[in-house]
């Protein structure tokens, strides 16, 4: 092993370098100890602590032993870091005293002077001791004492300088021992060493780092500085230490250049300033690219020079750190930085050398990551390297347009000489890479070095960043790369290559919604569209582009130009369309029809106002639009009447269409919307709410997966439809922005009619709508002609003349002149025919057509209305006057006053006056020219007054009084009142009303009294006819006479037989009654009359001399001004004689002072029972009946209180005989009995002690 | 979030409004008058999309990215109920097949109007804007979906959601 | 600092795309939907990272010769895209960061506006103004945030 033996060389081969160790004394020693040593070094690691707090690190130890020279003591202020030693040993195995003091001694002191010269502290003594010596010395003193000689000799107070390796050839485990201990030894000093020394030179640098600001100061040395530490850290293995010394230096420089963009420039940058001569991108194959380390160090290298350099390193130990996608990172942030820097610093750089540099630089950076990876790494880290091979690609198709390698006719000799200058500047290929195929520098000559391998090589990077591009998902960076591609397909006029391209990218841009892309590349395709004459998509691709307006007016125009002169040109030869899409050249706006609800009865007219909104930028002339119609038969007849029509369509008949909306895809607008309706779950056993909930009817629509909306750029796959009925309009010019479009058309058949399609034609292009959204309907109908006849007032009122319409809506019938309405009377109806009756003619839309004379003839029995001359779909309207004859219902008196009064009764409960009037109804039947069937009408009359009699008495003098009440609205005058009894002559009737006609207002009435007077015996009832003549107050004079009003009715037993007399007397001795104190009330009930018919009942009977019948008397107090005292009511017998008088006492008690109104005396007829129907009849079935018969004719309150009073009585006196046949009580009419104490009031003082009036009130 | 008694009132008035409204066009059927009701409870719910969109914007200002569809669950229903309603849900299950059920035991909106089966029959109208205003938190979160809403004693109610898979 | 500013919705359409200067517009529209493959692939990466990194913004999305495109993506899928100049070295990472800080802020009072409807195009002054803020602050160096903030704060 001669190693040692040979000096140094100072060329650095970092990886080859280790830490050197020098080695003095005895050499063979060592010679032979080394083998093991080296190898034994560093099998262990060491922990090596750092200053600056930097994390300890495990270091395999290496070392390279070379000899011990003074010259390998560093000189004062050399910095070189590499050629330093670390450490120095001397050997020996002197093992006696005379040798050691002879010889070694002094060469240790030698040795040791040198290295204190040098003040190089870090040094070791080895003794090698084997026993093979010992044995044929003969004189050996204790072998320590040696070691102990050197130890205090040289190492005073740190002994263990000197270390001891005992028979280090041999294999013994004091061997192992002994050799482990010198190990550690060996390498913590050298550790040590290694800490001490790099602190001390970091500290160096630091230190002129700080100088930076001074003057003289210049980065390249500090460069070589820094990189020395470097370097010895990847001597050390320790390369992340290495690369941040790198980072740091490019962070450094890096500040510099922004600095000096920023205005202080340091003056060294000047040196990087120089001009770019040559631009062979980055040597990445070498651990040290020495020809730019070495400009470096003589501050020539330029800036691409020192990035190169620096990147290069940083890629090596970036490398060894197995991190080789960062290098491609860091490559491509390297060179936009780089590329930016130049521009900083305004380095000249000639046209396409950046390019060049750039281009070579990717490839490199790509091939020496291939170079250290696998296939399989690799395509799993495209993202980290396609940006370069983009980068790479955009350079190349840069370099070809400068050097005009894209173009059909090759590059000038201009773009030549470029050329030959771009080359000159790679200068000659490097000796690394010489014998790679496809080294960069390769790739780029000959890419420059004709058209065709220029396309070649772009071509395959091209293809190679787009398939990877679309490998990683980004799909987007790929259609750019392809539309360059496009782009250069162009240029070198193959648009069929070029079209897939534009296509893919316009397509993901119109999926996307990006305006400015889609126009952009819109144009590009128009183009080469243009080119490949693919007439029907240049077409539509142009009308978008007209209608675009991301486009300049300009070439909106040339584009519409292209249409038009296109439809020109093609006009000559016929046959064959071009169908586009409509809403690439106008968009409908609104439509609107007149009549606006879009009906029309046949033969009308319908017109359709369509607003357009030509997208063109130039008024273009359209020789036809053409809307084809649906035509379709309703079913439903009613549907096609007008009324129906009318009522069930949108009045305003606008119908507005949804703008195109502009590019952009929000998805949640084409989701159909969410339809929820409320949920109710309730329990089977009772039908009670379990649950409720709200619940999506269509969730199956929404949840759908979303197919992706089809192609967004409509291929002009519109069929053209043709159909029977079409809306034409022709020769319009239609203007840019709205324009108004009337189309006209005649109703035919009815049913409903669809538009569907809107055809724009210009020349042979069609402009196609293929489908009117929303929907856009008219529709036909005919109608039948129909005769309406209605009152104008709310009701008809009969007695007097009533208004009513006639309404001939004519439909389909034609009326001609003599069509007539027969008119067959009613005969309690009669139609009043003025001299002028007008009949107004409308047509079918409410306007006035004409207003004409209307005649009518009316017979007996039939009016004739001869209808004017009508068109069809028209109507006549006019009024007649009629007139029901007024009549109370001739049905006996009695019913027909029940049947009046019942509804009235109702309604004075609910304290209303409301008036329900009685009505008749009259129907007349019609016979109308169009049909042979007469039609009936039914009008219905309301009768305006309601009339109530009653019986009034005066001891035995009747009156009849008869009130007429007005129901109706209007005011009336009622003249002449009559009342006539046809029946009974010897009976006369007195009016004692005002002659003068009576006025009454609505809901007023009249009273008409006419006292009864009689010779003989009287009829136990009347017959009575009240007649009274009637005319509305409001009109003057009528044009006919009216009926008067007439009403019959029947009075029964109105001949008082009874006359009752109570009286009430105060105590004797008193003048007053007093409250509190008892009276005596007598009463008397006196027989007027003899036996009359009225009396032949069961109560009557028959003694000897006389008859007699039984009366039941009643004292009641309902206003309880009285306390009745004993019995209130008994039964009598009543002889049946003039003048028989029955007097009746009792005790009343005045609860109040005042004059207070006679208690009530009733009189019952008081039937005995019968066994006829006494089964039936029990307590309170009397007394139901009872009331029924009260009820008749004395009015409500009274009886109904009599009746809780009676009831009482008789509840307790029927108490006892239960289940007993009960004998009837029966009320006297009022007519037959008198109480002429009626209305009698006694005067009561009030008594002195009050507290018996308290009593009797409690 | 506005004062919640606020909050509560003027989600009470807009029900009654949104079904004053609807009274003035007359139903007729009892079908019609169905679907008049659905009319009103879509129009409820489509108001609390707007304002679920708006609010999930800011809720979700400052928060980390969600990881996946149970992470924007949980958030929906921790911290936006809490914003809302003051409370959290107290129960979150999946079928993991893109249905989930909230289940709130104590629902602010129907906490002040039954405790039990009385108005159960008007109690969905008032679940109708929250169903909403979940949808538009998801919709705006990138998942689209249907909210529908269950309630069978006052004030417990049960949300479920459908998510609609891309 | 921009030279553009994007928000692009949801489902990839620009809701808002301004630049300055106007002549090249087009060239950024395409940088801007470009980078949107790598906004993408952020997010799916994103879904896989620890909670702490699932931070909004995501960084320099790509360089360029010339330009720096950032992203940011909000929960709602809504992402901001920032085209800063490339010799504008000064910038920090944590500046562009709050930048779009303010931009998100604006972004969701818009969203907040009774008069904006999601999902069309952004046409609030206030926004635009914000937006403007952040474009002129290249010319002038000085921080300019405060007319942002002023604007909607």
């Amino acid at each position: 092993m001669d190693a040692p033996e040979e000096p140094l060389p100072p060329v650095i081969y970092t990886m080859e370098n280790k830490p050197i160790v020098t080695c003095a004394g005895d050499q063979n020693l060592f010679t032979s100890i080394y083998p093991t040593l080296s190898q034994q070094l560093p099998r262990e690691p060491m922990e090596w602590r750092r200053s600056y707090g930097r994390a300890p690190k495990m270091i395999h130890l290496e070392s390279n032993f070379v000899q011990f020279k003074e010259e390998l003591l560093p000189k004062e202020g050399n910095k070189a870091l590499l050629t330093f030693p670390f450490l120095h040993i001397y050997w020996t195995e002197c093992c006696d005293t005379e040798v050691y003091k002879a010889t070694v001694k002094d060469d240790l002191t030698k040795w040791q002077n040198v290295l204190k010269a040098h003040s190089s502290v870090d040094w070791l003594i080895v003794v090698v001791e084997n026993d093979a010596k010992k044995k044929n010395k003969t004189n050996i003193l204790p072998r320590t004492s040696i070691v102990d000689k050197i130890r205090n000799d040289f190492c005073n107070k740190q002994s263990d300088r000197c270390v001891v390796l005992s028979d280090p050839l041999k294999d013994s485990s004091r061997t192992q021992e002994s050799w482990n201990a010198f190990l550690t030894k060996l390498r913590t000093s050298l550790l040590m060493s290694f800490t001490k020394n790099l602190g001390r030179f970091e500290d160096d640098m630091r230190t002129l780092r700080e100088k930076r600001t001074e003057p003289g100061w210049s980065f390249c040395d500090y460069f070589m500085v820094q990189e020395e530490l470097a370097f010895v850290f990847e001597m050390l293995q320790q390369f992340e230490d290495a690369l941040v010394q790198y980072d740091e230096l490019d962070a450094l420089f890096s500040q510099y250049v922004v600095n000096f963009g920023a205005g202080d420039g340091a003056n060294w940058l000047t040196f990087f300033c120089q001009p770019v001569k040559s631009w062979d991108g980055l040597v990445l194959r070498k651990p040290i690219d020495m020809e730019k380390r070495e400009l470096i160090q003589r501050q020539e290298a330029t800036v691409l020079d020192l990035r190169s350099y620096l990147f290069s390193r940083q890629c090596t130990l970036l490398l060894f750190l197995q991190r080789p996608w960062e290098v491609a990172q860091r490559a491509l942030e390297l060179l936009h930085s780089c590329v930016q820097e130049l521009k900083l610093l305004e380095v000249s750089v000639p046209p396409g050398a950046l390019d060049c540099w750039v281009f070579l630089s990717c490839l490199e950076v790509l091939q020496r990551i291939e170079g250290c990876c696998d296939r399989a790494q690799i395509d799993s880290n495209i993202a980290h390297t396609v940006g370069l091979w983009s980068y790479a690609t955009e350079k190349l198709k840069s370099l070809g347009y400068l050097c005009g390698l894209v173009s059909e006719k090759g590059p000038n000799s201009e773009d030549l000489n470029r050329i030959v200058d771009l080359l000159a500047g790679l200068g000659a290929e490097r000796p690394e890479t010489a014998n790679t195929a496809q080294s960069p520098y390769k790739k780029l000559k000959e890419a420059l070095s004709s058209v065709e391998a220029f396309e070649k090589h772009y071509l395959d990077l091209s293809h190679a960043a787009i398939e990877m591009h679309t490998s990683i998902g980004r799909t987007r960076s790929a259609r750019l790369v392809g539309k360059d591609l496009a782009e250069f397909y162009m240029r070198k006029k193959s648009p069929q290559k070029a079209e897939i391209y534009l296509q893919g990218a316009l397509k993901n841009y119109l999926a996307e919604g990006w305006a400015l892309p889609i126009t952009h590349t819109r144009k590009q395709l128009a183009e080469c569209q243009k080119h490949l004459g693919q007439t029907e998509n240049y077409l539509q691709t142009s009308s978008l582009l007209a209608s675009d307006h991301h486009v300049t007016e300009e070439e909106r125009k040339h584009f519409c130009q292209e249409i038009l002169s296109f439809a020109s040109r093609q006009t000559d030869s016929p046959g064959h369309k071009i169908v586009l899409p409509l809403h690439c050249f106008a968009q409908l706006r609104d439509l609107h029809f007149t009549p606006s609800n879009a009906v029309v009865h046949v033969g009308g007219v319908l017109s359709v106002d369509i607003t357009m909104c030509s997208q063109m930028p130039v008024p273009v002339h359209v020789e036809q639009i053409a809307i084809n119609v649906h035509f379709s038969i309703e079913k439903n007849n009613y549907r096609k009447t007008a009324e129906w029509l009318t009522k069930h369509k949108t009045s305003n008949g606008i119908i507005n269409f949804p703008t195109e909306t502009s590019p952009c895809p929000a998805s949640q607008n084409n989701l159909p919307a969410l339809e929820l309706y409320e949920m109710f779950e309730r329990s089977p056993s009772d039908n009670s709410l379990n649950t409720t909930g709200i619940i999506c009817k269509n969730a199956h629509m929404l949840l759908r997966r979303q197919e992706s909306c089809a192609s967004l750029e409509t291929p002009s796959g519109v069929a053209l439809e043709g159909g029977a009925h079409v809306l034409k309009c022709n020769d319009v010019t239609l203007e840019p922005g709205a324009n108004r479009l009337m189309f006209r058309t005649q109703a035919k058949e009815p049913g409903t009619y669809t538009l569907r399609q809107l055809c724009v034609s210009v020349g042979p292009v069609r402009f196609v709508l293929p489908h009117l959204y929303p929907l856009v309907q008219y529709d036909v109908y005919s109608q039948e002609p129909q005769l309406r006849v209605e009152p104008l007032a709310d009701s008809l009122l009969a007695g007097i003349p009533q208004k009513v319409k006639f309404t001939v809506t004519t439909g389909h019938y034609t009326v001609k002149n003599g069509d007539s309405l027969q008119l067959s009377n009613a005969e309690a109806m009669l139609i009043l025919c003025h001299a002028e009756n007008r009949a107004v003619i409308y047509s079918n839309t409410r306007e006035k057509a004409s207003d004409v004379l209307l005649r009518v003839q009316s017979s007996d029995k039939v009016t004739s209305i001869s209808l004017p001359a009508a068109p069809a779909y028209h109507m006549i309207e006019f009024e007649l006057e009629v007139l029901s004859l007024p009549s109370a219902p001739v049905t006996g008196g009695e019913s027909s006053m029940l049947g009046m009064t019942e509804p009235h009764r109702k309604h004075k409960d609910t304290q209303k006056a409301g008036h329900c009037m009685a009505t008749t109804d009259h129907k007349v039947s019609i016979d109308c020219p169009w049909s042979i069937y007469s039609t009936v009408i039914a009008l219905t009359f309301s009768l305006p007054f309601r009339t109530t009699h009653s019986l009034l008495s005066a001891g035995t003098r009747k009156y009849i009084q008869v009130c007429v009440q007005n129901l109706s609205e209007l005011d009336f005058q009622l003249s002449d009142g009559n009342l006539v009894d046809p029946g009974s002559a010897d009976l006369q009737l007195v009016p004692l009303n005002a002659k003068s006609p009576q006025h009454t207002h609505s809901k007023q009435s009249v009273f008409f009294v006419w006292e009864l007077k009689w010779a003989r015996e009287p009829p136990p009832s009347l017959h009575c006819q009240f007649s009274v003549g009637f005319a509305p107050a409001s009109e003057g004079q009528l044009s006919i006479p009216l009926k008067p009003y007439t009403y019959e009715f029947q009075v029964e037993n109105f001949f008082t037989l009874y006359n009752v007399r109570a009286e009430i007397l105060p105590p004797s001795g008193t003048e007053h009654c007093r409250t509190g104190s008892l009276c005596s009330l007598e009463v008397s009930i006196t027989r007027l009359s003899g036996l009359l018919e009225v009396d032949k009942d069961e109560a009557l009977s028959e003694s000897d001399e006389y008859f007699s019948t039984k009366l039941m008397y009643e004292v009641v107090d309902n206003s309880s001004n009285w306390a009745v005292c004993g019995k209130s009511s008994g039964v009598i017998s009543m002889p049946v004689v003039a003048q028989a008088t029955h007097r009746v006492h009792m005790e009343v008690m005045p609860l109040f002072a005042g004059y207070l109104p006679l208690p009530d005396v009733r009189l019952f007829k008081y039937l005995p029972h019968h066994s006829a129907h006494s089964s039936q009849l029990d307590a309170d079935s009397w007394i139901e009946n009872d009331s029924l018969s009260v009820d008749k004719h004395v009015d409500d309150q009274l009886d109904s209180s009599s009746i809780k009073s009676r009831g009482s009585v008789h509840s307790a006196s029927s108490s006892e005989h239960k289940g007993l046949p009960m004998p009837r009580l029966q009320a006297l009419p009022p007519g037959q009995v008198f109480n002429s104490s009626m209305g009698m009031q006694v005067l009561v003082i009030p008594s002195k002690d009050d507290h018996v009036l308290e009593v009797s009130v409690t | 979030m506005a004062d919640e008694a606020l909050f509560l009132l003027l989600h009470n008035e807009m029900v009654s409004g949104v079904y004053k409204s609807a009274e003035q066009g007359e139903v007729v059927s009892a079908a019609k008058a169905l679907e008049e009701n659905g009319r009103c409870i879509t129009k409820l719910e489509n108001m609390g999309f707007r304002v679920g969109q708006g609010l999930i914007e800011r809720f979700t200002k400052d928060t980390a990215r969600f990881k996946d569809e149970l992470d924007i669950m949980k958030f929906i229903c921790k911290d936006f109920w809490t914003t809302v309603f003051k409370k959290q849900i107290d129960n979150l299950r999946t079928n993991h097949q893109g249905i989930y059920v909230l289940q709130d035991n104590k629902f602010r909106l129907l906490t002040q109007m039954s405790a039990g089966k009385q108005y159960l029959e008007h109690a969905s109208k008032y679940l109708a804007f929250t169903c909403g205003l979940i949808r538009g938190g998801l919709s705006n979160l990138g998942i689209k979906s249907i909210v529908t809403a269950e309630v069978s004693s006052m004030p417990a109610c049960k949300f479920q959601v459908m998510i609609q898979k891309l | 600092m921009a030279v553009c500013v994007a928000v692009i919705a949801k489902e990839n359409y620009p809701l808002y795309i301004r630049s300055i200067p106007t002549e090249n517009e087009l060239k950024f529209h395409y940088m801007v939907h470009t980078s949107l493959d790598v906004v993408d692939e952020k997010i799916s990466a994103m879904g896989k990272a620890l909670v702490d990194q699932r931070e909004l913004y995501l960084g320099l999305l790509y360089p360029t010769e010339d330009y720096k495109v950032y992203g940011y993506v909000t929960n709602s899928k809504v992402k901001f895209v920032m085209v800063v100049d490339s010799s504008n070295t000064a910038l920090r990472d944590n500046e562009i960061r709050s930048m779009f800080r303010k931009l998100h802020n604006s972004y969701t009072d818009v969203m907040c506006n009774p008069f904006y409807n999601p999902g069309d195009r952004i046409q609030s002054r206030a926004f635009d103004s914000m937006v403007t803020s952040m474009m002129i602050q290249v010319l002038s160096r000085a921080p300019c945030c405060r007319a942002g903030e002023a604007l909607w704060a």
